[in-house]
């Protein structure tokens, strides 16, 4: 049962490599790394640092520097990452279902001996490793070339690039269920934007409350945060874990998880159901 | 030993109720046989196809496949399937959807679906486009792709729903052929078709489904052979015979050599035998009329068959000729 997932899930992360949209991703993720390969110039900073050194000045101060160019410069990774890089994902990975449930298509796929929970699980595992996979490919590299110049190495940007991942796989869980539930690309890729869009106003909801004249909007403002992942939130948590700073809560994480559960086990539960 | 597919009362309806696929459709059919189903466009074929390999849910009723019901994903492990309009992922080549399928069927050993690829590719006159992508493919390539993929994992039952659509004459008769073979080393094939010539050659037992019901069953034989139709050949002018046959029979089509009547039973039959040799005439052959499965085809989906309105006609004319005598 396993190597069917696995086959499923190998395939669709080939098939979207063989997408543009993927293929693009990476080659800027490659540009980026090219830059930080050749035109960061550590060793300049090194090198000032030596000189501090020698002039026995406060070395930790310049070390101090030096961790935030590098905490700087993973920053506007994971910022860009955070934004960019999913909305790019979102747009790469939204048809995956859809057209996978095609008339023709679904047919010789649903009359082998797989079940319908894993081919959709193997279906949405390889569009998440593909994801995951170009995310990794410019968080590990980065943080491999900034960490081997400056001799900093800073683990959070890595932890920062998992919580961009999970947090894209909240998103993907929602549009599996919305792409069983309505098998349309377009709608999809909009569902989750209107995620994105909104996850900001829902988490300020308090000061929208006050432009509310009934509690009956306050109230289906409070089920719509309850059933919205909370993009906002984890992406500030992103920024905080970067930025080596304390975090107050990782509940707009868990929450944002366990919904990306709930939304997937639906998906499950509605394409058990359909009839092809 | 169960039979390959059992089917019981199977209902389905679409568009609430309006449309209705298929009604209270129950088939049995054992191993080893070619089975072919045949219908008009929209007599709810694909449907029940659809229904065995568990796509879609009938509305009532049940069906096992080789014993396991249809529900289970792991009545799926010995079937192969040939959908109708399929399509495939364009991105892969033609040996990449076979390995693909393969795997998904279960073939864990890599070498094993080389190997089984490469016969198949072979056997289907596409080894020399393996490597080309299936974007490139054209409609009969397409086909014999899918021929492929549905026998990849070596299934013991085989549906195929309008195998030989968009191939070529020769390429039909390699697909009837290698269909006859499938069935000689033991496996069951299910056979959606318009083409009846081609289901008359190949298949051993026919089910005519119109409207969504089972008007027809029966062997290629059974259906093909009617036993009111007689070719007669008599020796004598045609004024000591015709009066005596058209005293007996529904219908009498005189030809040069022979006469063709329809009788309403054996009785009749008898009837005419012994009227004609009572005038002394001698009886050389009596040979029951085959006709052709369209003929039954058409018999079973309108009422009538062709051959039937061309007897009417042509009775009517040779009255219209004795009249004018
Ligand atoms: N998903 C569906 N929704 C609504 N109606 C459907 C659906 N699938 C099939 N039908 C209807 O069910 C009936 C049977 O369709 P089916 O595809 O089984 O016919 P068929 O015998 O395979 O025809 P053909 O020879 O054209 O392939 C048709 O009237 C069709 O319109
Ligand atoms: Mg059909």
């Amino acid at each position: 049962m396993l190597t069917k997932t696995f086959a499923v899930a190998y395939y669709t992360f080939r098939e979207s490599f063989a997408r543009k949209t993927f293929i693009a991703f990476f080659i800027i993720s490659t540009i980026i790394l090219s830059i930080l390969l050749l035109a960061v110039n550590i060793d300049v900073v090194d090198g000032a640092l030596a000189s501090f050194r020698f002039f026995n000045q406060d070395v930790k101060n310049v070390d101090q520097q030096l961790r935030l160019i590098i905490i700087g410069i993973q920053s506007t990774l994971s910022a860009f990452l955070f934004t960019g890089g999913i909305f790019f994902s979102i747009f790469a990975t939204a048809s995956l279902v859809p057209n996978m449930l095609e008339k023709g298509n679904i047919d010789w796929l649903l009359a082998r001996p797989i079940s319908r929970s894993m081919l959709l699980f193997g279906r949405s595992a390889g569009a998440l490793a593909v994801v995951a996979f170009n995310v990794f490919y410019l968080v590990g590299g980065a943080w491999l070339i900034l960490s081997l110049k400056s001799g900093f190495w800073h683990w959070p940007f890595l932890l920062s690039g998992l919580i961009i991942v999970l947090t894209f796989a909240v998103l993907y869980a929602f549009m599996v269920f919305l792409g069983v539930a309505v098998q349309n690309s377009a709608v999809t890729i909009m569902g989750a934007y209107l995620i994105l869009f909104f996850s900001p106003m829902l988490a300020q909801r308090d000061r929208i409350y006050a432009l509310l004249t009934d509690k009956v909007w306050q109230y289906l403002l409070d089920v719509l945060y309850t059933m919205t992942p909370r993009t906002f939130e984890v992406g500030d948590i992103t920024r905080l874990v970067v930025m080596n700073q304390p975090i107050t809560s990782w509940n707009a994480l868990w929450h944002s998880l366990a919904l990306g559960v709930v939304y997937f086990i639906l998906a499950i539960l509605i394409f058990n159901k359909r009839n092809y | 030993m169960p039979s390959a597919i059992h089917a019981e009362n199977i209902s389905r309806t679409f568009s609430r109720g309006k449309i209705r696929a298929l009604q209270d459709f129950s088939l049995d059919v054992e191993t080893g046989i070619i089975f072919g189903l045949l219908g008009p466009n929209g007599a709810g074929k694909t449907t029940f196809i659809k229904i065995l390999l568990g796509l879609t849910r009938p509305s009532t009723g049940s069906a096992t496949l080789f014993g396991v019901p249809t529900e289970r994903y792991h009545a799926r492990k010995r079937i192969g399937y040939l959908p109708e309009n399929h399509r495939f992922p364009l991105f892969l080549t033609g040996s990449q959807l076979l390995d693909y399928c393969g795997r998904l069927s279960g073939m864990h050993s890599k070498a094993e679906r080389e190997t089984r690829a490469e016969l198949l590719l072979k056997r289907v006159n596409m080894w020399q486009w393996r490597n080309t992508r299936i974007k490139k493919y054209s409609k009969g390539m397409m086909q014999r792709l899918g021929l492929a993929q549905a026998l990849i994992h070596d299934p013991d039952l085989i549906f195929l729903d309008e195998p030989t659509d968009g191939i070529d004459p020769i390429g039909r008769k390699e697909v009837r052929d290698l269909l006859l073979e499938l069935k000689n080393s033991g496996k069951t094939i299910f056979l959606n078709s318009h083409l009846l010539s081609e289901v008359e050659t190949i298949c051993d037992q026919v089910a005519i489904l119109n409207k969504g019901k089972l008007v027809s069953q029966g062997s290629v034989h059974e259906l093909t052979t009617s036993d009111r139709r007689f070719q007669l050949y008599i020796e004598g002018t045609p004024q000591q015979i015709e009066p005596v046959l058209k005293e007996h029979t529904q219908s009498v089509i005189a030809h040069n050599d022979h006469y063709e009547i329809t009788v309403r039973d054996n009785k009749a039959l008898n009837a005419a035998i012994d009227s004609l040799r009572q005038q002394g005439l001698l009886i050389e052959a009596i040979i029951p009329h085959k006709q052709s499965l369209e003929d039954s085809f058409f018999q079973a989906v309108r009422g009538h068959s062709e051959t039937d309105l061309n007897t009417l006609f042509e009775t009517k004319a040779k009255t219209g000729a004795n009249d004018a005598d």
